[in-house]
């Protein structure tokens, strides 16, 4: 079967500015990817392209055997029809770094609107499924509260289950801790990592190197609109090959990427900090929300 | 000031009341209605409904309500639209209140925060369910001080309807002018009446803006 993402060539310019040139990648089914890089240098514009957000300006997207978006012979674009469009973005859920939860309905309103809405579901199917939801993002108790009066962990892992109620084939996260308090990002990653464990498809933008370690089977890291590595997570995180992706870790992690005596690759990934499961399940353990069978 | 004068002046003037209030209520809903069009239309992509969109703004709030009104009243039926006092006042408040509430819809919809836009557009939803769902719910809080301010305008303004014969409270109290000769305490009464229905609008305001205001 075909991957469920197939990015080639990517090209995207605001004005005169090239942010994407030419990236090209794909994302099996189960499969979960982090985009690694610095600022400013084209992942979240990434993202905002496979669910047209953003409208490329050259190359080829295509999300489970849908083309979003392909460049013709003469070099103009051609983009899905509106109501494709909007079959590709049910296939596809989006978590954005500031929640964007809708402020004024309450945490279940906020996961019941699409499904009623976009998938014609009846209220009380849509409310059944919401609380299931909620339950498992450990936010059961909270279905009546407003977005303002939770925490940003929260939010996010309501804005999570608001995307998860489209039952999406794919789910796209835009640097999701980044918003929130970082003893709170445990939280959200907590939830993440089950999802990835269930069998999600993930493409997920994030400065969360020991979770990219923990979770993700292949990392892509980019730099100035260029995935200028990509590998199997452990390979890229541990052992990276492109000067500016070392040069990259070692300012997230404030420490050089790879190990100095040669451990084991696990080892070095502990060592430099990322290695994965030890510390991101302290950081989980350390909240006492975390745990998605609170409340 | 005489208060026996006063009292009297009270009924007389009040006997207006009832028009005034009624050019106010047509004009405020049938505005309302033509300024969220013509909100929607200067925010659609399309470029001829901009255009219109912004001419109308251009042309209703750059020239005098009270040259809207004569042109209702006296230049209309040289056109062959012959309108009562009472319609022509109204089409002339409405177009006002069109163009001005049109200005505070628009600002309080392209407040809201685009990632909420982005998040509906992102779960599947069509651009006319979340405008009316996540938009519009949201740029109401915003809209609605100045929506009021412009409402308390225009209950004002209906007293240039006196203009063009309509019998409301200013014209009734020019009545008691000519009549009586008397002036303060006429005016006094006008000025009250004024006063207690917009602090009855200003009231409601407060209550509407509670109303959607966030829950924290
Ligand atoms: N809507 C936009 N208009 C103009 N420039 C933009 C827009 N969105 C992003 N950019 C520019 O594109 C570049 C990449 O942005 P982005 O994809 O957000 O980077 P990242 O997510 O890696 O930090 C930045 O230089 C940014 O300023
Ligand atoms: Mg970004």
């Amino acid at each position: 079967m075909n991957a469920l993402v197939q990015v080639t060539g990517l090209r995207k310019s605001f004005g005169d500015n090239e942010v994407l040139k030419g990236v090209d990648f794909e994302v099996e089914r189960g499969e979960v990817v982090a985009i690694i890089g610095p600022s400013g240098s084209g992942k979240t514009t990434i993202l905002r392209c496979i669910n047209l957000l953003e409208r490329p300006t050259g190359g080829r997207v295509e999300v489970d055997g849908r083309v979003v978006c392909e460049e013709l012979g003469d070099g103009t674009m051609r983009f899905a029809e509106r109501g494709d469009v909007r079959e590709i973005r049910e296939q596809v859920g989006m978590v954005f770094q500031r929640f964007n939860l809708f402020p004024h309905m309450t945490a279940l309103d906020n996961i019941t609107e699409a499904p009623k809405s976009v998938r014609g579901m009846s209220k009380e199917d849509a409310n059944a499924r919401a609380r299931e939801l909620l339950d498992s993002v450990g936010l059961g108790h909270k279905a009546d509260a407003y977005p303002l009066q939770l925490s940003g962990g929260q939010q996010q892992r309501v804005a999570i289950a608001r995307a998860l109620a489209m039952e999406p084939a794919l789910m796209l996260f835009d640097e999701v801790t980044s918003a929130v308090d970082p003893e709170l990002a445990g939280e959200i990653l907590m939830v993440m990592k089950r999802l990835a464990q269930q069998g999600m498809t993930m493409l997920v933008v994030t400065h969360e190197m020991s979770f990219a370690a923990d979770v993700a089977d292949r990392v892509l890291f980019i730099d100035h609109g260029v995935i200028v590595e990509q590998g199997q997570a452990r390979d890229v995180l541990t052992a990276p090959q492109n000067p500016r992706t070392r040069a990259f870790l070692h300012a997230v992690l404030d420490r050089a990427p790879m190990a100095e005596d040669d451990e084991s690759t696990a080892g070095a990934g502990e060592e430099a900090g990322f290695g994965g499961s030890d510390l991101f399940s302290e950081r989980v353990a350390t909240d006492p929300e975390a745990g998605p069978d609170d409340g | 000031m005489d208060w026996d004068v006063v009292w009297e002046s009270v009924p007389l003037i009040w006997k207006g009341a009832g028009a005034t209030v009624s050019m106010f209520a047509w004009a405020l809903v049938i505005g309302t209605a033509g300024a969220l069009a013509l909100a929607l239309m200067r925010l659609s992509a399309a470029k001829p409904l901009q255009w219109f969109a912004i001419g109308f703004g251009w042309l209703f709030r750059g020239i005098p309500l009270l040259i809207l009104l004569f042109f209702a009243f006296f230049a209309l039926p040289e056109l062959g639209i012959l309108l009562s006092p009472f319609l022509a006042a109204i089409l002339g408040f409405s177009l006002w209140t069109a163009a001005y509430q049109a200005e505070v819809i628009r600002s309080g919809i392209i407040a809201v925060d685009p990632g909420q836009s982005e998040a509906s557009e992102a779960l599947g939803m069509t651009k006319a369910h979340y405008m009316r769902r996540i938009i519009f719910p949201q740029g109401l809080r915003i809209m609605v001080p100045p929506f009021t301010g412009n409402a308390i305008t225009l209950l004002k303004q209906t007293s240039l309807a006196t203009l063009v014969t309509v019998p409301e409270m200013a014209l009734l109290t020019q009545r008691i002018f000519s009549n009586n000769f008397k002036f303060v305490e006429p005016i006094f009464v006008l000025g009250m009446i004024y006063l207690a229905m917009t602090s009855v609008l200003l009231i409601v305001s407060v209550a509407v803006e509670r109303a959607v205001s966030l829950k924290v």
